[in-house]
């Protein structure tokens, strides 16, 4: 097989089966069975085969993989249908840092830690193959095509994002059962004071999940930026559709309008980073590609990082050119032939490039961050994060895939795509907002009642940690944390939508004690809870989030160690753990312990449906069990792993500064995995975990201290964190009033001014035309024409004398009448008219 | 010019066509008798066809003038033109002696203006 | 005044005494008598005009046919109100006024032209035979009567009468149709009516 072609098509394939299934839902709709149950069977069996496709690439790429461990393709497949892809699922992720692989990783980094900086080792590009598989237009330089891009990252991300999917597909049967049959939806209130009765939308919510799901998968496999812009788009529109799903509540739509217009914010940039990459590099495209005259070009990334520079970040000849231009136009108006003062620029481009003014590298700093401006608005990064805790007024099922796992996560996959991309400044950028968005978002979690929304916060709180992560060169760890986070994450959402199924309230302030009503949901969210605050025993076994979550904090305990200036980023990583587990087990404790808090809530749980619980405990074996290294398998992270595959070329070593700050030291990622730094690491994540638990149970758990005593001591800390750190108030001042008051002031100018002097015209065309009406029309026109039908009319009085009716009297006139003729014409007739 | 000395010519046809002609006419008119009126139709017919013949023929106009066969042939067409005529005209007139019982076209004056 | 002058002078007084008598007579039976004559009297003067086969249908359709109509519809009507019926005087006056005139002016036209009047002694060779086979055939579409003197554009416009002789017929038909349905009896109506 030959992975070249075999991955593109079954990746592609997995990719449009939900553009499939999207378009039978669109056409057939309420028609799929009753009012369309079968839409629930078309979008999950499109997903089911895609996450099946993408776990045969997975074991194709496996399979021709270089990596000194082979492909195992004879691990049994389990019997039972659910069980088979778990398998598949399981040999795909791999495992990581068991304890033997772990100390040879240290022995790996230790031996090439010393001085070298692993330029040769890991000089060649990842492996990935490229291509399109359609032109949709060329219009002089720039292409615009459907293609692909696919590496390891791409294959783990499909299936990580397919199978997520697949088991939300599942879950959403049993959540949305209601909207089967009609809904009386008692949190709209009529004018009438009634609630609102309307039909079930079942097959609305495949649907737009299906398109969700093909936007998102889009991305993935996109081959160049505009078709990453596309699906981006795509994927926000599917956002805006699925948290309006329930639009008829005004708070749903409010929350989908302010996601989508937030959202637009970060586009913007991104825009602008597209014109700046596209109008210097004349690309789109992320590899290289072949022209129709059949030559090599070269895409986005070895353009950034030429093989001749061993792949380092050098600033693109493009960008050089087209901030030097006033240079060039000097060259070519002094040379005057335009060959030879091609080859002059040629010439001066190094210098130009190296020299104190470093043309083009402001442009590569733009672009950076122009395309990371688009990564903060979708993944809720501080100052864009506001959307996204006002999003979980969707169905669950859209919170646990779209808002935790897949969507959100799409911008930190785009920064991990175009990390060549960034110089060390716009990583820095990137770092602190990564750190200020984890540690504001932690903060805001503590004080949350609603049990989504603390989920939500504690989502945007892990993006931050992705971000910081990639912002301090933390590529496999940010990415590592990506997959696992997905996983736990899912299962928290979905764990807290089988709550709220069962309370119908999302206030944790009104459950308690729920663990004996509903085991299953309980155990599998204490296994989301440990793996997201990073529980284990350290140095030898632990959660999936364990290993990422440390593999962050030593990245950024390495970080700090080069460079002590930015030591905040490690303390806000080191913090934040710290915040995560308390809030993360506020939760648990509240929800599931202690004695019940409402009595009736209480009363009325039950433990959820078969579907609904089953994917939550598949979830949580891969919550567990997701970042551990099995014998014999290619472990997800790790110095050998797969994502390690997926790193772009050149990053692999200490990078001293960019341009413009010189003192900034982005370390190698391996360094962070030496003893020296792993082990205080581990053991400060550790503790700083431990002491989150610990707090959180002595206020909600053991009940020892009243967290109303808290409240009071700290009464304003708890308003400013209740209020979310006042940031809708205040963009409510920055930008929503001034754009009321442009609004309002914009209206005045258009009622006074323009409508004044539209109604004016009207009224003096009416005035003319009444005129023309009155002196013209009347008198002439409908006079002439009612004369002339005045004359016909007494013309045909007189000839009715004429009209006797007698037959006789008829015969005379002809007879008269033939006469007079004769007569007539006996006296005029000319003998010459005959022509003789 | 005396008609009864001089040889017999076309003059002579058409004052006999004239004279029928206006015998017809002057019958349509004087006639209450729907089936005098049909009378005089006929005379009329008859008058013209008589020119029609007349004109038709070598021996009153010389092989180098005269109409030839066309006048003959037109003259049949009137023929059987007037036969129609007839049977039409007489089915309405026995239609309306049915309707009204009377056959005097002065009674059928509904049409006045 | 040969035999041809005198059965001229024969048929036209016949013919023009008994149209007047037609329109003289105010008895309808008569009237039909009367024309009966005056019509066989003009098939007499076609037979002169050399137009033999016109005279003969001239007396068959006409005086057999139309006439014999005319005088069923005479009979089926000849009620004793109807058979005679008077005109006003009046009527008469101006009838016979505007007839005068148009008479007049009728006679003067025929003595107008030249060529009309000045009988040109015919030198035309009397027809060997006697036949209607050239009629037929101008009914059928073609000429055979075609006039050697006559230049090429009056020969192409001599064409025949085909396409007049199937309107004809059709004409016919339509007639015969259309007389049966209108003079068909309306019982229902006489019923109601009764």
């Amino acid at each position: 097989m030959n992975p070249e072609s075999v991955l593109p098509a079954l990746l592609g394939l997995a990719w449009l089966l939900p553009l499939a299934s999207f378009a039978i839902i669109v056409l057939l709709g309420r028609r799929l069975g009753k009012e369309g149950v079968l839409a629930s069977y078309v979008a999950t069996s499109a997903i089911l085969s895609g996450f099946v496709l993408s776990a045969i690439a997975m074991l194709v790429w496996l399979g021709s993989a270089p990596a000194p461990e082979e492909h195992h393709e004879d691990e049994s497949h389990a019997s039972s249908t659910v069980d088979a892809p778990l398998v598949v699922r399981a040999q795909d992720a791999g495992e990581e840092h068991a304890a033997p692989v772990d100390a040879e990783h240290d022995d790996h980094a230790a031996e090439h830690g010393e001085e070298d900086h692993h330029a040769g080792h890991h000089a060649e590009p990842p492996r990935s193959y490229s291509g399109d598989w359609y032109l949709l237009g060329e219009f002089g330089d720039l292409r615009i095509s459907i293609g692909y891009y696919v590496d390891a990252l791409t294959v783990t991300m499909f299936c990580m994002v397919t199978f997520i999917a697949t088991c939300i597909h599942f879950y959403a049967v049993g959540y949305m059962h209601d909207e089967l049959h009609d809904v009386d939806d008692h949190e709209v209130t009529l004018e009438d004071g009634g609630h609102l009765h309307r039909r079930g939308r079942f097959h609305r919510f495949f649907q737009y999940l299906s398109l969700f799901c093909f936007s998102m998968l889009g991305i993935v496999i996109a081959g160049n930026i505009a078709m990453v812009f596309v699906f981006w788009e795509l994927v926000g529109v599917c956002s805006y559709f699925l948290i309006g799903f329930y639009f008829e509540r005004h708070s749903a739509s409010c929350a989908a309008n302010k996601a989508f217009i937030v959202n637009r914010v970060g586009d913007f940039g991104m825009i602008i980073g597209l014109m700046a990459l596209w109008g210097s590099l004349g690309t789109f495209s992320f590899g290289d590609w072949t022209d129709s005259e059949g030559n090599q070009q070269a895409g986005i990334f070895s353009q950034v990082r030429p093989e001749e520079n061993e792949y380092q970040l050098r600033t693109p000849d493009g960008m050089v050119r087209a901030a030097a231009s006033e240079e060039v136009a000097q060259i070519v108006a002094e040379t005057g032939d335009l060959e030879a003062s091609e080859t002059a620029i040629a010439e001066q481009i190094p210098e130009w490039r190296d020299g104190p003014e470093h043309y083009g590298y402001a442009l590569l700093v733009i672009a950076g961050l122009g395309i990371f401006c688009g990564c903060v608005g979708k993944s809720a990064q501080f100052p864009l994060h506001v959307w996204l805790p006002d999003a979980m007024e969707g169905p669950t099922p859209v919170s646990a895939l779209v808002h935790s796992a897949t969507m959100v996560a799409a911008g930190v996959y785009l920064v991990g795509r175009f990390f060549p991309v960034f110089t060390p400044e716009v990583l820095l950028a990137i770092a602190y907002i990564g750190a200020i968005t984890l540690f504001i978002a932690a903060t805001i979690a503590i004080v949350a009642t609603d049990i989504k929304r603390v989920l939500a916060y504690s989502t945007v709180s892990q993006l931050g940690y992705m971000m910081l992560a990639l912002g301090i060169g933390g590529w496999v760890a940010g990415m590592f944390h990506l997959i696992t986070h997905a996983f736990f994450k899912s299962l928290l959402f979905m764990g807290s939508g089988s709550v709220i199924h069962a309370c119908h309230t999302n206030e944790m302030t009104k459950m308690g004690g729920l663990r004996h009503k509903m085991p299953w949901t309980a155990y599998t969210m204490l296994v989301g809870c440990l793996a997201i605050i990073g529980a284990g025993i350290p140095f030898v076994i632990g959660f999936s989030g364990y290993y990422s979550k440390d593999a962050i904090i030593e990245q950024a305990l390495s970080f700090t160690n080069e460079n002590p200036a930015h030591r905040i980023l490690f303390l806000a990583a080191a913090g934040g753990a710290a915040i995560t587990a308390f809030y993360m087990f506020r939760l648990w404790f509240m929800t599931f312990a202690g004695p019940p808090r409402d009595e009736r809530v209480y009363e009325h749980a039950h433990e959820s449906p078969k579907v609904m619980y089953l994917p939550l405990v598949v979830l949580s074996v891969f919550a567990i069990g997701v970042g551990w290294q099995l014998p014999g398998l290619p472990s997800l992270a790790g110095n050998t792993g797969l994502l390690e595959q997926a790193r772009p070329a050149g990053t692999l070593a200490n990078v001293e500064g960019g341009a413009w700050l010189p003192e900034l030291t982005i370390p190698d990622e391996h360094l962070s995995h030496v003893k020296e730094i792993k082990i205080p690491a581990t053991l400060i994540a550790f503790s700083t975990a431990l002491g989150g638990v610990f707090f959180a149970a002595v206020f909600y758990g053991w009940r020892l201290l009243d967290p109303e005593d808290a409240r009071r001591q700290f009464f304003p800390v708890h308003r400013f964190l209740l209020h979310k750190w006042w940031f809708d108030e205040l963009y409510e001042i920055i930008f929503i009033r001034p754009a009321h008051v442009v609004a309002r002031l914009a209206a005045g100018v258009d009622k006074n001014a323009f409508d004044r002097l539209i109604d004016g015209t009207a009224t003096f065309v009416r005035g003319v035309s009444d005129q023309v009406d009155r002196s013209i029309d009347r008198p002439v026109v409908d006079g002439l024409a009612n004369k002339l039908a005045q004359w016909t009319y007494s013309l045909g009085l007189g000839l009715r004398v004429a009209q006797t009716g007698s037959i006789r009297q008829y015969v005379m006139f002809i007879v008269v009448g033939t006469a007079a003729l004769f007569l007539l014409v006996s006296f005029f007739w000319n003998p010459t008219w005959a022509g003789n | 010019m005396n008609l009864l000395t001089e040889p017999v010519g076309l003059t002579h046809y058409l004052v006999v066509g004239a004279v029928m002609f206006v015998t017809g006419a002057v019958c349509m008119a004087t006639k209450r008798n729907a089936l005098g009126v049909l009378m005089g139709i006929e005379l009329v017919l008859n008058g013209a066809n008589l020119n029609f013949v007349a004109f038709s023929s070598p021996y009153l106009r010389g092989s180098s003038v005269f109409l030839g066969l066309d006048g003959q042939l037109i003259a049949l067409f009137v023929i059987v033109l007037a036969a129609a005529e007839a049977a039409v005209a007489l089915a309405i007139t026995l239609n309306f002696y049915n309707n009204h019982a009377t056959v005097d076209v002065d009674e059928a004056d509904r049409l006045k203006g | 005044m040969n035999w041809h002058s005198f059965f001229f002078l024969l048929f036209s007084l016949v013919c023009c005494g008994f149209a007047i008598a037609v329109v003289a007579t105010s008895n309808v039976v008569r009237m039909a008598f009367y024309l009966v004559i005056s019509l066989s009297a003009t098939a007499g003067l076609f037979f002169l005009a050399g137009a033999d086969f016109v005279g003969a249908m001239q007396l068959m359709i006409y005086v057999g046919g139309t006439l014999v109509l005319l005088i069923f519809g005479v009979m089926l009507t000849a009620q004793r109100a109807f058979v005679s019926m008077r005109t006003a005087g009046g009527e008469w006056i101006l009838a016979a006024i505007v007839g005068s005139v148009f008479l007049m002016i009728l006679v003067q036209a025929a003595f107008r032209v030249e060529s009309w009047t000045s009988p040109t002694t015919a030198e035309v060779p009397l027809e060997e035979q006697v036949t209607a086979t050239r009629l037929g055939m101008g009914f059928l579409g073609l000429r055979v009567d075609g006039d050697a003197e006559a230049d090429a554009s009056t020969q192409t416009a001599m064409t025949g009468y085909l396409l007049p002789f199937e309107i004809i017929s059709i004409h016919l038909l339509v007639v015969l149709v259309g007389a049966a349905y209108l003079a068909r009896p309306k019982r229902r109506a006489r019923q109601e009516a009764s």
